[in-house]
């Protein structure tokens, strides 16, 4: 669906993106992950056609570089930063972004996403007095006013309460199973566990590691621990054959407790990228 | 174009739901017409247009105070009598006055021995300040002292006192026989003179049965007569204090224009939505278009607006060609808006609109005619005020309204505020696309 060939950019003396390669297929939901200033937002912004690669190329299925205005009709985006018209209603900041994309029957189309994000009571309300997680998931239904190919969600679920969460989330899956590819990119590896189909966690500007999330717990996320808890003491024993140790804990009698933690994709994360902090 | 009508109506709708800059663009010019208009009726209490004076009779005789009867019921002049210098002085040093005349105590005397080395005396006390209204007040008081010499010699008594005056004082006087057989000669023929006339007098009353006054119907001397007249005919006078006003009022909505949308691509950057508009299927161009028309829609509707005010009867802005009109109003939507695309091509941040709004865009409003009408200003102001396009839009709306120009007399003004408005797109556009990338 989207082709990312050998893309580079640099600013300055940063090179934010080097050699990024990627290829998100047709209706999946991909997920773009890294570490601040790792270059999802360069990336993402190439996708979209605000920036300029200083090589590669970008390329949408059937379509062309997303530079092309006319392309940029297959593409949808959800940005990080909210993107609404305070003064104007739900309804009047949808029916604006319908008219830019040239989407008939302007009006009808935003009167079903607001029904979709559960926003229809308050559609004529003005978008100032909404709550952060009305904002983001009408910033979410603009980006699917134009019925896209292709959206791209940057950080969709930042500081949202869990309901609007869930609803988004659930939007995601929804668009998925109605054959929208999604390139999502977020910081909460559990969101990403559970709605993406493959991710690509990239750092410095290169992918570091592309797969299903299974395929890189495998890979990456090392062993199984078992946490074995006696009294107050607590041990973790990382082990690759959990079921022996288990059985020989339970024979010495001396645990009060056992759990087992599997490797997820945060601990895949922090392995690739390390756990020092970033700018 | 869809997406481009769809900018302007969004960008519109956003104006008009701030109230602070709907007040700015759409009510303030009319406050301010208003009140212009009415200060320069006359409305604040001052003889429109009259230079205000204060006037001392210390003679009381009968010639000062025909002067200062003249000096009353002049057009020109907005005079008031007080009783003592001191008064007048203070009157002028605060403001009240632009001048003080006096007329001294030995006017009348004085005027007597005009042959004999007197003459009209008249002191003239003024702000220092103000050298034009000075120069404009010697020039009345001369006007009105000719005319009582122009009185003077219609009385026989009068050039008969004068007469014998002059002669006693040629008598003692340092001059030659023939100088002194001269003006003799010129004193005899005063004398007869005031016996003809005398006498004419005495036979007009005899006739006419009544008493008409000594030398009513003499002859008017008056050596010099000074003739007025304006470049604008009757019909091309301001009829009302409100055709200028109205002017200034469309500069500063016209203004309010230029820095309320000229913001609006700043607001967008901060508010996140320019990045929408960026991603759309639609090309910078036609963004900004969508922009320009928005602004240009909305210069039009200021000044439609006032337009249509200004012909309520109470008001009376006469249009004198309503086609010229609507050219010049088209046109000067065009020039401000290229204006204000170059403000938003410059601000990047909202703070920076903000600071060249106040910086650049209002000081150009007050040299062009926001503030000051141009016809008010010194030569000096007049010159430099031609750099701003406010001016030219002044000049449109004076051209269409008491001024009643030709197309080819507004010609110079349309073809400026064009070039201002293709221009000012065009550099605004390259400033956008430099910072965009």
């Amino acid at each position: 669906m989207l082709q990312l060939r050998g893309l580079r950019k640099r600013f300055g003396s940063i090179v934010a993106v080097d050699d990024l390669s990627l290829e998100i297929r047709r209706g999946e939901v991909f997920g773009l992950l890294g570490p601040n200033g790792a270059g999802k937002s360069t990336t993402i912004s190439m996708s979209i056609g605000l920036l300029r690669p200083d090589e590669g190329t970008i390329e949408l299925e059937g379509e062309g570089s997303p530079r092309e205005p006319g392309v940029r009709r297959h593409l949808g985006l959800a940005p990080q930063s909210l993107a609404l018209y305070d003064d104007l209603s739900a309804e009047e900041n949808l029916v604006f972004f319908a008219r830019l994309y040239a989407v008939p029957h302007a009006k009808r189309r935003a009167a079903e996403l607001l029904e979709m994000v559960e926003l229809a009571p308050r559609g004529r309300d003005r978008v100032k007095t909404f709550s952060g997680g009305m904002k983001r998931r009408l910033n979410l239904a603009v980006a699917l006013v134009h019925e896209p190919k292709l959206v791209l969600l940057d950080e969709p679920t930042a500081g949202v309460d869990p309901q609007s969460r869930a609803s988004i989330l659930a939007r995601v899956r929804e668009l998925a199973a109605g054959g929208v590819t999604v390139v999502y990119t977020t910081h909460y590896m559990d969101e990403a566990q559970r709605v993406c189909d493959r991710v690509a966690i990239i750092d410095h500007g290169r992918v570091l590691a592309l797969g299903t999330v299974d395929e890189l717990v495998r890979a990456h996320g090392g062993e199984v621990t078992v946490v074995v808890e006696r009294g107050d003491e607590i041990e973790r024993m990382p082990t690759a054959q959990p079921l022996p140790l288990i059985a020989r804990i339970l024979e010495s009698g001396a645990a009060t407790g056992i759990r087992i933690e599997r490797p997820d994709l945060e601990g895949v994360f922090l392995s690739l990228t390390g756990r020092s902090l970033r700018d | 174009m869809l997406a481009v009508l769809a900018i302007a109506v969004k960008d519109l709708r956003l104006a008009l739901r701030d109230r602070t800059a709907a007040f700015f663009i759409f009510i303030f010019p009319v406050f301010v017409a208003l009140f212009f208009g009415v200060i320069f009726s006359g409305g604040g209490g001052r003889g429109a247009g009259k230079v205000p004076i204060a006037v001392v009779n210390e003679s009381k005789g009968p010639r000062a105070s025909a002067l200062v009867a003249d000096l009353r019921s002049d057009d020109a002049l907005d005079a008031t009598e007080i009783p003592s210098r001191a008064e007048g002085e203070q009157g002028v040093r605060r403001g009240r006055f632009t001048a003080l005349v006096i007329v001294p105590d030995s006017f009348d005397a004085s005027v007597l021995s005009l042959f004999a080395g007197g003459g009209l005396t008249i002191e003239l006390v003024t702000d220092p300040s103000r050298r034009a209204e000075a120069g404009l007040l010697e020039g009345k008081l001369n006007e009105l002292a000719f005319r009582q010499l122009g009185s003077l010699f219609r009385d026989s008594s009068a050039v008969s006192q004068m007469t014998s005056l002059g002669k006693a004082a040629i008598v003692a006087a340092p001059m030659s026989d023939e100088e002194r057989s001269a003006l003799s000669t010129v004193f005899g023929g005063l004398d007869r003179y005031s016996t003809a006339l005398d006498a004419a007098s005495t036979k007009k009353r005899t006739d006419a049965g009544a008493d008409t006054g000594a030398n009513a119907d003499a002859f008017e001397w008056r050596p010099i007569r000074v003739k007025v007249s304006t470049v604008l005919d009757e019909r091309k006078r301001p009829r009302s204090s409100y055709e200028i006003s109205f002017g200034q009022g469309v500069v500063w909505g016209l203004m309010s224009c230029v820095t309320g949308f000229g913001a609006s691509l700043a607001e967008e950057r901060a508010r996140g939505t320019l990045l929408r508009l960026r991603t759309a299927p639609i090309r910078r161009r036609q963004v900004l278009l969508g922009k320009a028309l928005a602004a240009f829609l909305a210069c039009m509707i200021v000044q439609s607006m006032l337009i249509g005010l200004g012909q309520l009867p109470m008001f009376d802005v006469t249009i004198s060609s309503w086609p010229l009109a609507m050219l010049a109003v088209i046109v000067t939507g065009i020039g401000f808006c290229g204006l204000m695309m170059l403000l938003a091509g410059l601000a990047r941040t909202e703070g920076g609109a903000q600071g060249l709004g106040r910086a650049a865009v209002l000081v150009l409003a007050m040299i062009g005619g926001g503030t000051i009408p141009l016809f008010f200003m010194p030569p000096l102001l007049q010159t430099i005020s031609g750099i701003s396009p406010f001016t030219w839009a002044t000049r449109l709306i004076d051209g269409y309204t008491w001024r009643a120009f030709s197309l080819a007399e507004m010609a110079s003004a349309l073809a400026v505020l064009l070039a201002v408005g293709v221009i000012g797109f065009a550099v605004g556009t390259i400033f956008m696309r430099w910072q965009e990338d």
